[in-house]
């Protein structure tokens, strides 16, 4: 009854699976930047478009937080084709999740844009700036210090959310298990060890926006 | 014609009248404050005199020069010779006291970093924060933050002050250290503009005081006549009312 864990067929295989890891923090990093710029967009309009901006941007967040992602995908990778755009797996699953991420960034920027002072932002205009230096040296920082945790766990759900892309055929770190899986059989070395690299992977990139956001933001985030 | 010059100004939000005909007038290097019951129009004042808000009547002038403010040039040109300091929420959370107090100086209008820097800590000694130049507004009290903010107001140089009510947020142990700084720079011959509940303050420090209600002023004359012979009834009620209370 007991199972003996030999890691001996796989550990050849780690290097493989490290590449893996970095198909799957090139997605994640890809679709978190379009994420943003969709998000940034989004809280704007949301908050200082008017009726009918802030309806669109209003709809768009329910759709794409109200409907699993899998089948987000699924819909650009069997739809799209009938209008005649062919995408690989990488670019539709990127852009699944570019457009996903948009929507749950825009809630999470407009909560932060919604918490500037218009004092804060009257002070900034007769002081003399102009909109774009207002945007960088006021409103940026002020947003990016309050968001920067819910951000953060925003980016980690995401990198685990690249496993999705195995199933179109990425050979990300979930693709490249399969892999492996199918010709070792090794399934619990092998997800075990799998695993283990998702931790890895997103242990360093929260530490790393912990810092960014420690240190360029002065956001209260605690570091490990 | 005086420092700066308002005639018959007029604004509105939306189809709420709050500024009907103003005339008021600041001289170089006088005081003069804004008293009046909440709902006046005083913050509506100040918002339109620095360009927050556009007048719909009326008109402007500062140092000779009449401001439109639909022009980007003019409306620069008369921010550049102001400077106002609100009731709260002055300061930028992300940057430090030092910084706070740079930034428009050295970044928007491009003086000399080095003497901006110099002025700001002289600015900084002189409001009693010299000891602080390197710290993030939540760690200062309200009273503090403040003073940072007149001292970033400052910085800039600018002829006229506007204080719109700089106080009213300040726990009352905090107030006292806060117009002391101001009753410093009144001595200073710059001109400013103040909007206070304070009225022992006003009364102290001011040259003239204008009693606003309905979005006009109604009575302005010297804080004697305020004070003690108010010339409308609507002043003497105002005035009567609020020593009352104990102001
Ligand atoms: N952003 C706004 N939108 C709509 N109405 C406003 C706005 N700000 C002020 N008002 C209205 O304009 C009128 C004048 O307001 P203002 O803030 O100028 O008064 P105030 O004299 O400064 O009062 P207080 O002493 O309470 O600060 C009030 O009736 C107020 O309700
Ligand atoms: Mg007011």
């Amino acid at each position: 009854m007991h199972y003996t864990l030999h890691f001996g067929q796989v550990t050849p295989e780690i290097p493989y699976l490290l590449w893996g890891a970095l198909i799957s923090l090139e997605l994640s990093v890809m679709a978190f930047a379009g994420g943003m710029v969709i998000g940034m967009v989004g809280a704007i309009m949301r908050l200082r478009g008017g009726r009918w901006l802030s309806r669109l941007a209003r709809w768009y967040v329910t759709f794409f937080t109200n409907t699993p992602q899998l089948v987000q995908i699924y819909f650009i990778f069997f739809a799209l084709p009938e209008v005649g755009i062919l995408l690989d797996p990488f670019p539709a699953v990127l852009l699944g999740m570019t457009l996903n991420a948009g929507g749950y960034l825009t809630e999470i920027l407009r909560a932060g844009l919604a918490s500037v002072h218009q004092q804060e932002l009257d002070a900034a205009e007769t002081l003399g700036m102009s909109h774009l230096q207002t945007l960088r040296y006021v409103i940026l920082p002020h947003i990016f210090k309050v968001v920067m945790p819910a951000m953060t766990n925003q980016y980690i759900l995401m990198t685990l959310g690249t496993s999705m892309a195995a199933i179109f055929g990425v050979e990300e770190l979930t693709g490249r298990a399969f892999n492996i899986n199918s010709t070792t059989f090794r399934s619990i070395e092998i997800f075990l060890l799998t695993g283990g690299i998702y931790v890895l992977v997103t242990l360093a990139a929260t530490s790393l926006l912990a810092l960014v956001g420690r240190y360029a933001f002065r956001a209260r985030v605690r570091i490990l | 014609m005086s420092f700066l010059d308002i005639h018959d100004l007029g604004a509105r939000y939306g189809s709420l009248r709050v500024l009907d005909g103003i005339d008021l007038s600041v001289e170089q290097g006088e005081v003069v404050s804004l008293i009046g019951p909440s709902g006046s129009g005083k913050s509506t004042l100040l918002k339109v005199i620095t360009g927050l808000m556009k007048p719909d009547r009326g008109r402007v002038t500062l140092a000779g020069a009449a401001v439109d403010y639909s022009n980007r040039k003019s409306l620069k040109a008369a921010r550049d010779r102001l400077a106002i300091v609100f009731q709260q929420y002055n300061l930028f959370g992300n940057m430090t006291v030092l910084r706070n107090v740079t930034v428009a100086p050295t970044t928007i209008k491009k003086r000399n970093r080095r003497q901006v820097e110099e002025k700001a800590r002289e600015l900084l000694d002189r409001v009693g924060l010299g000891d602080k130049l390197h710290v993030y507004p939540d760690q200062l009290s309200g009273g503090q933050q403040q003073r940072v903010a007149i001292a970033r107001a400052l910085c800039l140089e600018p002829e006229i002050l506007l204080l719109d009510e700089v106080t009213s947020a300040l726990d009352p142990e905090r107030v006292s250290e806060v117009l002391d700084t101001i009753r410093l720079l009144a001595k200073d011959n710059i001109a400013m503009l103040i909007v206070s509940h304070e009225m022992s303050f006003v009364r102290d420090v001011s040259h003239r005081i204008a009693f606003m209600a309905d979005g006009r002023v109604q009575e302005i004359g010297s804080p004697e006549q305020i004070f003690d012979n108010p010339q409308t009834d609507r002043t003497r009620d105002f005035v009567g009312r609020i020593s009352r209370v104990g102001h």
